[in-house]
């Protein structure tokens, strides 16, 4: 995370973490320069060099000189592992990347994840404006899988979007859930928000895969126990 | 081919003198600076660069023994003390220098010529300015066009600095009507017309500096 602000920063992250109950991919913080709001090459070396890992690191960014920090800051260090710098929003990207992560994808899967992360909001403003948000692909005909409604007030929203894509994410399926007419990748809290279903919503899971089984039993027990907001006032 | 004057070569005192002479200059003109960054942008770039400078005199007290050493000095100095643009910016433009420079003992006119051309293409590489953007770009491109003219004209590089310094000065002000289509100030859209630009401005100063530090030498 390169931020102007710390406390943007750091807010940030608490924010993504609580989507993935504390776990998650480590997320390193350079922020802030010469005691106030600013960015600093040398901070975002450190940073970097502290979440190295072979598998790489997703680099996000505020404003336009946080991308002139990072981008001096991989030209004077020159690292060996893969890194993306993101054009994803700072807050959402982060979100995004961070359930993403947690449920096992790649660099450049994650990278895509963040980049899209602005979807759900656009479709939901997209929604209450009448117009056809263009998001999970269309369903061509409804596939056979696991019916169920949603019982939950606010239906798939962030957090149930987020513990479908993590649980699902862990295991050995290709999962899909399809409802009002589009289809989500259910390892995608992403496309899992852009279907829209909200209370009382019916909802289809298909799965294929050595966990599709598995895959479907966890979707089935997280909607009937509407994601543990029942009790929710 | 004229007679040698001291001003045919660059060395670490005289990059010193020119640094120091920059210093004062956005001490003098930091609330100048501060009034341009305030109507089209976050209103810091004087006291980014007053506390960048700050930090480079401290840093280049004593000098490293090469031109190069001290501008990578310079660049990297700026780069961990101003934390707006101008960092990374003014940081890239000293350090592409610094490369330019090589491990020469002082920089001739040529050798000027190429530093402060990799720091221009440095900052072009970073910001990815072109001409009419209405940044830093548009007074330093014209000033080292005029600095290359000059020396092809068999000017010592004073005289090149003195050419160079003015045409950053009509760079700085040909921002004024310009729309910004980079930086904080790219945000302001048409409210960004009518100002002059802090980063041209500053520039322009740095230029001055050369000028000033060359004629004293």
């Amino acid at each position: 995370m390169v931020s102007h602000s710390p406390a943007l920063a750091v807010a940030a992250v608490e924010l993504a973490r609580e989507m993935v109950h504390g776990d998650g991919p480590v997320v390193e913080i350079a922020a802030g320069a010469a005691g106030g709001f600013g960015t600093d090459a040398t901070d975002v070396t450190v940073a970097l060099e502290r979440a190295a890992s072979p598998d790489g690191v997703l680099v996000l960014m505020d404003l336009g000189s946080a991308v002139l920090s990072a981008e001096l800051s991989l030209e004077l260090s020159a690292p060996t592992y893969p890194v993306r710098l993101s054009s994803a929003p700072l807050v959402e990207g982060l979100v995004a990347a961070v359930v993403r992560a947690a449920g096992g994808a790649d660099l450049a899967v994650v990278a895509r994840e963040a980049e899209g992360a602005l979807l759900p909001k656009a479709s939901s403003l997209a929604e209450h404006a009448g117009e056809r948000p263009a998001a999970a692909a269309e369903a061509a005909e409804s596939a056979p899988g696991v019916r169920l409604t949603l019982i939950n007030p606010q239906g798939l929203h962030a957090r149930p979007a987020a513990q479908i894509a993590l649980a699902v994410g862990a295991l050995t399926a290709d999962v899909a859930v399809e409802a009002c007419g589009r289809r989500a990748d259910a390892t995608s809290s992403l496309e899992l928000l852009t279907l829209g279903a909200g209370q009382g919503a019916e909802i289809t899971v298909t799965a294929t895969g050595a966990d599709a089984e598995q895959a479907i039993d966890t979707v089935r027990d997280l909607v009937l126990a509407g994601f543990g907001e029942l009790e929710a006032s | 081919m004229g007679t040698l004057t001291v001003t045919d070569a660059v060395s670490v005192d005289g990059l010193v003198a020119w640094l120091s002479s920059f210093r004062d200059a956005v001490h003098e003109h930091g609330s100048y600076l501060t009034e341009l960054d305030s109507a089209i942008g976050d209103a810091d770039h004087g006291a980014n660069l007053t506390r960048g400078m700050d930090a480079v005199m401290t840093a280049v007290v004593p000098p490293p023994d090469t031109p190069g050493e001290l501008l990578k000095k310079v660049g990297m100095t700026l780069v961990t003390s101003v934390g707006g643009a101008s960092g990374p910016l003014y940081g890239t433009f000293f350090l592409r220098g610094a490369a330019a420079a090589g491990d020469a003992p002082a920089l001739d006119g040529s050798a000027m010529l190429a530093v402060l051309r990799a720091g221009l293409e440095g900052i072009v590489a970073r910001g990815k300015a072109e001409a009419g953007d209405k940044t830093m770009y548009d007074a330093l491109a014209p000033a080292l066009d005029a600095f290359e003219r000059s020396l092809a004209a068999g000017s010592d590089v004073g005289a090149a600095a003195r050419a160079a310094a003015e045409a950053a000065a009509e760079g700085r002000d040909a921002t004024e009507p310009l729309l910004a289509l980079k930086g904080r100030a790219s945000y302001l859209g048409e409210r960004s017309v009518g100002h002059i630009d802090p980063g041209a401005a500053s520039s322009a100063l740095l230029l001055d500096a050369l000028a000033d530090s060359l004629d004293r030498a």
